[in-house]
């Protein structure tokens, strides 16, 4: 039988973190909330009200497990925030985990919401007239200048990336490129901008990535999340 | 005054990933270092130094293949062969064990602290020196050579003050043996490797196949090391794979016996990274440390198809960061014209003096403008308080 007091100095010692440190939840800004809102409510960690007021300039919320806090950023900075172990875990796109591809962070759940995929768009008439076979050097414009690299290069096709924050579908017309890497959900902007899809790069869907160093450092919490994302993800 | 301010901008601008440690840190860093290569010592590893720089080739070698796209290279004038600077130091190690220490006796215990560089910086990992202290232990296949190299890690970190310790083991190998035993198209076994490695339980899920079961336990069992342990007992694994994971309990039992309060994890799926690696491999966290402080494991030497090394590198920076601020060696000031005597027995007593090199009309101003934390006046070390000092002289 090992003593009380042993017990209590081994379970101090076995955790490098104290325990009542709250862990930090990364939400993307935007439409996607609204899919995620159901999943945090069966998780059993709804926010706050002032999280749903777009006005309330508050940046970090309180939810209804009172171990996790939830912070709003953009959603390319929940990546950001993930590898940095600024936040332990995040809701984030499948195509922003693509595009910052790090051995840091680790996506465990496929929350099934927000699908829609990564394509090569161009102007009808150039990709109509085309061997791709011929390619050689590409000016793409794009919000994913790595995946776009990544799958040109694979290709045997050198891209030169112009990183844009919105609005790509502008960039052929205007002449600033032929051809752009962008997410496609219903392909209505790209007809009405007169682009027709070339490929599919990767389909997208939402998932609850983990920072590997908060996983392996504080295992109990982390993972009784994880399978709370996932039983939520399941049941929807 | 901007013409100035431009210039002094100019000078003292470095190149990106590159910066200069002042007081006190660099001389922080240094008896760190100072203080992990004794543990290492004192367990018979012998410090090896190798240049920094050498013939690309020899240092993309074994464990060295993985740094080739971060090496720093330069033509070599006087041989006309490239060169590279070195991008990592167990392949210089492992080099030296391989050839000027082939005929010493194995296992060779070896160790080494140096400064590395790499090309590509980060945002995550900015810097483009690093200084690595590491130890190797050459020509042992045992599990006790895997928890010994482990144990010494272990030591040394906390000997220098780390606390708040957590080890993470791993098999990289473990993952492959399963996958071998697939018969699907490379591509779908590189779209599964992936989703392992992100452990992505869904896509796991969708395209094991046949592997299903065993894939799925491995991901679920990462985690502390008695639950996973007793989760990964009763798997039903290809011969190579058992025996992966019959050493990673065997090593995890034996670094447990003897660090009864070390938090431990098993990840039995982790691979990215520890790509090299052939047996069991780990990495060494902290409380406030963002990232590992370092990390180690099973490899195969320089052109040595049967070799087997064992070894770990820590990472300074990492390391400093998991330290509280030592406390400051108490500096006194010693007027001009103070016997040397007198200063000498300060030294001997463990303080810095700083020698006053002309006279000086007020001596607790000038120790106060030299930061010094004291001033030899009349035979006696009085402190140096700022706000007081200010107070006192009108």
């Amino acid at each position: 039988m090992t003593p009380p007091v042993n017990t209590f100095v081994n379970t101090f010692v076995n955790s490098p973190v104290a325990s009542n440190e709250k862990l930090i939840l990364a939400l993307p800004k935007g439409r996607i909330l609204s899919a995620i809102a159901p999943i945090l409510r069966r998780a059993e960690i709804e926010p706050e009200d002032a999280f749903f007021d777009a006005d309330s300039r508050q940046l970090q919320f309180a939810t209804g497990d009172p171990n996790v806090d939830i912070i709003r950023v953009r959603s390319f900075d929940t990546a950001t925030f993930l590898a940095f172990g600024a936040a332990h875990l995040a809701v984030s796109g499948s195509d922003v985990l693509m595009e910052f591809d790090h051995p840091e962070i680790y996506a465990p759940v496929n929350l099934d919401v927000g699908h829609c995929h990564l394509a090569v768009a161009a102007p009808a008439e150039v990709a109509a007239n085309e061997d791709p076979q011929r390619w050689s050097h590409l000016r793409v414009a794009t919000k994913y200048p790595n995946v776009t690299r990544r799958y040109f290069a694979a290709r045997g096709v050198q891209a030169e990336c112009i990183k844009l924050n919105g609005a790509l579908e502008l960039a052929p017309n205007l002449g600033l490129c032929r051809r752009i890497v962008d997410l496609v959900q219903t392909g209505g902007t790209l007809r009405a901008n007169g682009l027709v899809e070339i490929d599919r790069i990767a389909e997208v869907s939402a998932r609850l990535a983990v920072n590997r160093t908060a996983l392996k450092t504080r295992p109990e919490p982390m993972n009784d999340l994880i399978g709370r994302f996932r039983e939520a993800a399941r049941a929807a | 005054m901007s013409d100035t301010l431009t210039d002094l901008g100019r000078r003292a601008l470095l190149p990106a990933g590159l910066r200069d440690i002042l007081p006190p840190n660099a001389g922080n860093e240094a008896r760190l270092i100072e203080a992990l290569m004794a543990r290492l010592a004192a367990h018979g590893y012998e410090r090896v130094k190798p240049p920094l720089i050498e013939f690309e080739t020899s240092l993309l070698e074994g464990p060295g293949a993985v740094t080739s796209d971060r090496l720093f290279r330069l033509m070599d004038p006087m041989s006309q062969r490239m060169m590279g600077v070195r991008a990592d130091m167990t392949v210089q190690v492992a080099r030296i064990a391989s050839t000027r220490l082939k005929n010493a006796g194995r296992p060779l215990r070896l160790c080494y602290a140096g400064e590395v560089l790499r090309t590509v910086a980060s945002q995550l990992n900015p810097e483009r020196e690093v200084v690595q202290v590491g130890a190797e232990l050459i020509g042992s296949p045992t599990a006790e050579a895997d928890a010994e190299i482990i144990l010494v890690a272990v030591e040394a970190l906390k000997a220098v003050g780390v606390g708040g310790l957590s080890l993470d083991l791993m098999v990289p190998t473990l993952v492959p043996a399963v996958l071998a035993g697939l018969a699907a198209p490379a591509e779908d076994i590189a779209r599964l490797r992936a989703a392992v490695d992100r452990k992505d339980m869904a896509a796991v899920e969708e395209l094991a196949g046949a592997a299903r079961p065993v894939l799925t336990r491995l991901l679920e069992a990462s985690g502390r090391k008695d639950a996973a342990l007793a989760m990964l007992a009763g798997l039903d694994l290809p011969d190579e794979a058992r025996a992966a994971l019959d050493r990673l309990t065997q090593v995890t039992d034996r670094v447990a016996a003897v660090e009864p309060t070390l938090a431990i994890t098993l990840d039995p799926v982790e691979n990215r990274g520890f790509e090299y690696h052939t047996g069991i491999a780990f990495s060494l966290f902290a409380r406030g440390v963002r990232g590992e402080m370092g990390r180690g494991g099973r490899y195969r030497p320089n052109g040595d198809e049967t070799g087997t090394a064992t070894g770990f590198t820590l990472y300074m920076e990492r390391v400093l960061q998991a330290l509280p601020s030592p406390t400051p060696r108490p500096r006194v000031y010693v007027p001009y014209g103070t016997s040397r005597d007198e200063a000498a027995a300060l030294r001997a007593a463990g303080r810095a003096t700083v020698q006053g090199l002309e006279p000086a009309v007020d001596p607790v101003a000038e120790a106060r403008r030299l930061e010094c934390s004291h001033v030899w006046l009349e035979g006696r070390a009085e402190p140096v308080d700022a706000e007081q000092g200010t107070r006192d002289t009108p």
